[in-house]
């Protein structure tokens, strides 16, 4: 599903912000990536949605390499991965359901089936009663279960959670994990970046340490991923 | 998805060029409906005078010397000149012009001296000819100037040529006012589509990173402009239709048979109604390749 090979990545001229990670995500397993601030998650997570090619090594995802993708194949294949931004990135203008609803009208899904999808999702993460707020009315916990939503609203075969639950109390936290588990019983990859350790330790899933941009090797090694031969 | 209104991913619609880029359109398209009534008026007008004086001579023969008029007053050339003229091969008719008939085509400008005889009047003779076999001009001319010498065989084609060739450059200069017309649109429409791609680089890189395609991009922005073109044509046409109106009028009262009737046929006016489709059709068409040759330069 995912798969890293020696990957090095620098901003420009800039230091290496990943040095040489080697790892590998099987299709249907769940993931969390663990490490402070800083220490390289959400740059892994970049090259896994496509947002960033490496500086060095390979990155392959579905089994293709994503050096050799053009524009076309590479929209086709984000339609296979699902996103929870840091920042949310909902777009302002729209409705909290018209946001969701974005992934459904980008494939061409949408339509009545899918409009009830969308309010039914958004009833199970709580925003029922805001379906048509404006993202700027939303509270962030509100804003953060909406881009939830979104990434999820079209099954995906890999979910990226770039701290998912950085903005909600400890029981919606939990509760939206457990989302992530369901849809990872069904199928879906999951890959979790957090710097919330409890969180993780209720949870028995593989962990991937980082530090200062390298893969940590000290970690829990009975939760550590199944790594490449260097 | 909502069904209380048909939502946009880019938010175009809040940009301030949106609001000023219908103007432009309405501007551009008045400038093209007026080019385009100058060319097909244009070239009714080289049409009219191409047929009306093909097929014409006109044979002037000089004032008559009282000493040359016989005993009767008359002037025993004009007769002479006429008989020549019916029997050469080519010529269908011959009109001997009254004096009358040329005081009163010269008293405009020549005025009330005319009309009282104090002006010698040269004597004018409309030959109409077979266009298809006309006669030989040359030879007519030796044959006119032997019984008539300084006379006159016009046949026109040295003033009709300058005139068409006048109507043609109003007619070319109209088509290529419209060709620019439609090139300093697209420009416009390019530039303000790439205002449109910078200011909603995050909508439109959110949008990328679920999935969508360049084309989907381009068809957000293709849709506004085309419904902004729309807009402004209709604009522009509803403003050229007045002007258009008070120009016919204003030609009108020259009243001069140099000017054909200046209404437009209906055909020339649908080529004038179709003005905001095609201005509709331009901006989307420029937008849409902005966008993908835009996108399509990005990592």
């Amino acid at each position: 599903m995912v798969r890293f090979e020696d990957v090095v990545l620098r901003y420009g001229k800039g230091p290496e912000i990943l040095k040489h990670i080697s790892l590998q995500f099987d299709p249907g397993s769940y993931h969390f990536l663990v490490g402070a601030s800083g220490a390289g998650k959400s740059s892994l997570l970049r090259m896994m949605y496509l947002a960033q090619h490496p500086s060095d090594g390979r990155v392959a995802l579905f089994g293709r390499d994503i050096a050799g993708l053009s524009r076309r194949e590479t929209a086709l294949l984000r339609r296979q991965i699902g996103v929870v931004f840091q920042d949310f990135r909902l777009l302002e203008h729209l409705t909290a359901r018209e946001n969701v609803a974005l992934p459904l009208q980008i494939s061409g899904e949408a339509g009545a089936r899918s409009a009830k999808d969308v309010e039914e999702l958004l009833s199970w993460v709580g925003l029922a009663d805001h379906m048509d707020a404006l993202p700027p009315t939303l509270s962030g916990g509100q804003q953060q279960r909406v881009a939830i939503a979104r990434a999820v609203i079209g099954r995906p075969s890999l979910l990226l959670a770039d701290e998912p639950t950085g903005n909600l109390d400890d029981r919606m936290a939990v509760r939206l994990l457990y989302l992530f588990e369901e849809l990872n019983k069904i199928g879906t990859t999951v890959v979790i970046a957090t710097h919330n350790e409890s969180l993780v330790q209720r949870f028995r899933h593989p962990i991937t340490r980082l530090s200062g941009g390298e893969i940590d090797s000290s970690g829990d090694s009975a939760a550590a991923p199944k790594r490449e031969a260097p | 998805m909502s069904r209380r209104r048909k939502h946009q991913a880019v938010p175009l619609d809040r940009d301030a060029s949106g609001r000023y880029l219908p103007l432009l359109v309405a501007i551009m398209v008045y400038l093209a409906a007026l080019a385009l009534a100058g060319a097909m008026v244009a070239n009714k007008l080289a049409s009219r005078w191409d047929s009306g004086l093909a097929g014409a001579l006109t044979v002037q023969l000089p004032a008559a010397a009282p000493a040359a008029e016989n005993a009767t007053g008359n002037d025993p050339v004009l007769p002479a000149v006429v008989a020549l003229l019916e029997q050469t091969q080519g010529v269908i008719a011959v009109d001997a012009m009254q004096t009358s008939e040329i005081s009163a085509l010269l008293e405009p400008w020549l005025g009330d001296a005319v009309l009282a005889g104090d002006l010698p009047l040269p004597r004018l003779i409309a030959v109409t000819v077979d266009a298809g076999q006309p006669p030989d001009l040359a030879a007519l001319r030796r044959s006119v100037l032997a019984i008539a010498p300084g006379s006159l065989v016009d046949d026109h084609q040295r003033w009709l040529s300058h005139l068409l060739d006048l109507a043609w450059a109003v007619e070319i200069m109209a088509i290529v006012i419209v060709a620019m017309v439609v090139c300093a649109a697209a420009i416009m429409v390019a530039f303000v589509t790439r205002m449109g791609l910078a200011a909603h680089e995050q909508a439109i890189e959110l949008l990328h990173l679920i999935g969508a395609q360049d084309s989907y991009v381009a068809r957000q922005f293709q849709n506004h402009a085309l419904s902004l073109g729309l807009r402004g044509g209709l604009i522009g046409l509803l403003c050229a239709l007045p002007t258009l109106y008070l120009g016919r009028h204003l030609l009108q009262r020259i009243n001069s048979g140099l000017l054909p009737e200046m209404s437009l046929l209906p055909h020339e006016w649908s080529l004038l109604i179709l003005l905001p489709v095609a201005s509709a059709l331009v901006t989307m068409l420029t937008a849409r390749f902005t966008v993908l040759r835009t996108l399509a330069r990005m990592p």
